[in-house]
């Protein structure tokens, strides 16, 4: 766990890019070098707003600082933890292929984007398009976990191809549009509109503010796949893993209106 | 194959000689279903006709039953072990096995059940009878295809295990003179065995009561009746019997590791022993083709421990 900690000495004026600050992007810098890491506009550097104490090489980057102007964290992460004890800005843990991004406060927007492997974990919310592509990207996340304690914003999961986002608290409308894999999953509701255009994937929730004309009811089912799902995150993710799955679920297969090979599963 | 005897342990004559078995390729598959009546039911159907690669395609069979703790999907399961000359000789067995007898059997389910670096296809084939609704579900490194069918959905891995240094063909040829008697031994044989895991012993109840020598006097056969031993031939062959001996069983054993069909050997051996005379076991022998065959030889006398 030893490894460096970056504790924000002064607050950003303008948006910063924390995207570097992962064990092994640091891995082999000298302490100069990572002081004069330019990370924000104007040329930023680490050593403006971070303090930096700690050993560097360990598995662990740590960062002290709260502030929604802190974009990227753990962006790029392959391997090692990434731990924010705070709020974060937008983009965090985009592009993320392995390794553990700990988030102790809220995430803004873009939460998780391209995210193809490891886990993140949020103690607060989650802003919009949690999963999804950024501008000009055509697919959202494509693999590995997202777990968040509190609320999720509008449209999570867009364009989602793959891996799970968990949430205890609800996901805000529109969650899943134009998903085509992958899973998400609520266990407070979803508000309105789940899952517009999606074409494959799962939405899993206890109930739904409004379920759109174009789902079909399928009826309740005691499906093989929940009892797999239901062993897999409790092995996997242990302490974090969401209620597990009632025997029975209502199914509704959707969106007809796109190619209709994805589902809501009402859990309540 | 002639072999004097090597030792004598409890009035039965164990040969000097040994068992040739040889390299293949396996896989292993886990079934599930609501019940382990049913599960059982769908790996004994789609391990049927599975004895020898030679006329079957594959030799299969039930390696053990699975606690519900031990399956991905927390129901009773079954562990089927398959064996072929090839990975390519295995995969249209997989593929039809798969798809007529595990597809077709209610409730069921079919995963991995060969944790190796080496994989094959398993989903390819079956998943397809959904006819374009099948979708799949990828949960870490695993992927799990849905596939619609009448009482719900049929659950099935997108690929399993693959090893290609598996052994089949381990062997131990029991020599009695009551029928009856030999049987009886030979099952409890087949018993000690079962409780070995990673291996299955693919014939009838584990045993085969038709030796066989390698070819033919009739064009087309690769393979005929063991006639040296035949009690029933004895004096109009060149016989491997002794006069008291009235009839012949074998056990065939097939394992993911040479290991583990030494082990099942030892321990079938090892019941034969404990209880074969009193029910008129007199003699243990070995199946081989003089050792210039299969790479794997197994020697009774070092089974005897």
């Amino acid at each position: 766990m030893s490894g460096l900690v970056f504790k924000l000495r002064n607050a950003p004026a303008d948006r910063v890019n924390l995207g570097g600050l992962t064990p092994s992007k640091l891995a082999g810098l000298s302490d100069l070098d990572i002081e004069r890491l330019v990370i924000g506009a104007d040329g930023v550097s680490v050593a403006d707003i971070f303090s930096i104490s700690g050993s560097n090489g360990g598995d662990t980057v740590t960062i002290e600082a709260s502030s929604d102007k802190l974009d990227y964290a753990g962006a790029g992460l392959d391997a090692g933890t990434v731990v924010v004890d705070g709020s974060v800005g937008a983009y965090a843990g985009t592009g993320m292929t392995g390794g553990r991004l700990d988030i102790r406060g809220n995430a803004g927007a873009w939460l998780a984007s391209g995210l193809a492997g490891g886990l993140i974990t949020v103690k607060g919310t989650a802003g919009d398009f949690a999963g999804a592509p950024r501008s000009g990207d055509k697919q959202g996340m494509a693999g590995g976990t997202v777990v968040i304690e509190g609320n999720v914003g509008e449209r999570a999961g867009d364009r989602m191809r793959r891996g799970t986002i968990i949430t205890r608290g609800t996901f805000g409308p529109a969650a899943g549009s134009r998903m085509m894999g992958g899973t998400l999953w609520t266990e407070q509701g979803f508000g309105p509109g789940p899952g517009p255009l999606l074409r494959r994937g799962t939405l899993i929730g206890p109930k739904a503010e409004h379920i759109l004309a174009t789902y079909a009811d399928c009826g309740a089912h005691d499906l093989v796949i929940l009892r797999i799902m239901n062993r897999y995150f409790a092995e996997a993710l242990g302490p974090l893993a969401p209620k597990p799955l009632p025997a029975n679920v209502r199914r509704y297969a959707g969106d007809l209106a796109s190619l209709g090979k994805g589902e809501i599963w009402l859990t309540g | 194959m002639s072999a004097g005897a090597a030792k004598t342990v409890n009035g039965i004559a164990i040969d000097d000689t040994f068992a040739e078995a040889f390299g293949m390729s396996a896989t292993g598959l886990v079934i599930t279903a609501d019940t382990a009546k049913w599960a059982m039911i769908a790996a004994q159907t789609m391990s049927g006709f599975g004895t020898s690669v030679i006329g079957c395609g594959a030799e299969c069979g039930i390696d053990r039953e699975l606690d519900p703790s031990e399956t991905p999907d927390g129901r009773p399961g079954v562990r089927v072990l398959m064996f072929g000359f090839s990975p390519d000789a295995l995969t249209p067995q997989v593929k039809n096995r798969v798809g007529q007898c595990v597809l077709t059997s209610p409730g069921s389910a079919c995963y991995n059940g060969l944790d190796t670096k080496k994989k094959m296809a398993l989903s390819s084939g079956p998943r397809f009878f959904g006819d374009g609704w099948q979708t799949a579900k990828k949960l870490g490194k695993r992927r799990f295809w849905r596939v619609p069918v009448m009482d719900g959905e049929f659950i099935i891995e997108d690929k399993c295990g693959l090893t290609t240094d598996a052994v089949g063909g381990g062997n131990l040829l029991i020599l009695g003179k009551h029928r009856a008697g030999l049987l009886e031994t030979t099952e409890a044989a087949v018993a000690a065995i079962a409780k070995i895991d990673d291996v299955i012993t693919p014939f009838p109840g584990g045993i085969v009561r038709s030796g066989s020598k390698v070819g033919s006097k009739y064009k087309g056969a690769v393979a005929s009746t063991n006639d040296a031993f035949s009690p029933v031939l004895r004096g109009a062959v060149k016989s491997e019997l002794s006069a008291d001996t009235i009839a012949v069983l074998e056990i065939v054993i097939d394992g993911l590791t040479s290991k583990a069909v030494a082990d099942a050997m030892r321990v079938g051996l090892k019941a034969i022993i404990d209880t074969g005379a009193a029910k008129g076991v007199t003699r243990v022998s070995a199946g081989n083709y003089g050792g210039k065959l299969g790479q794997h030889h197994y020697h009774l006398k070092d089974l005897l421990a």
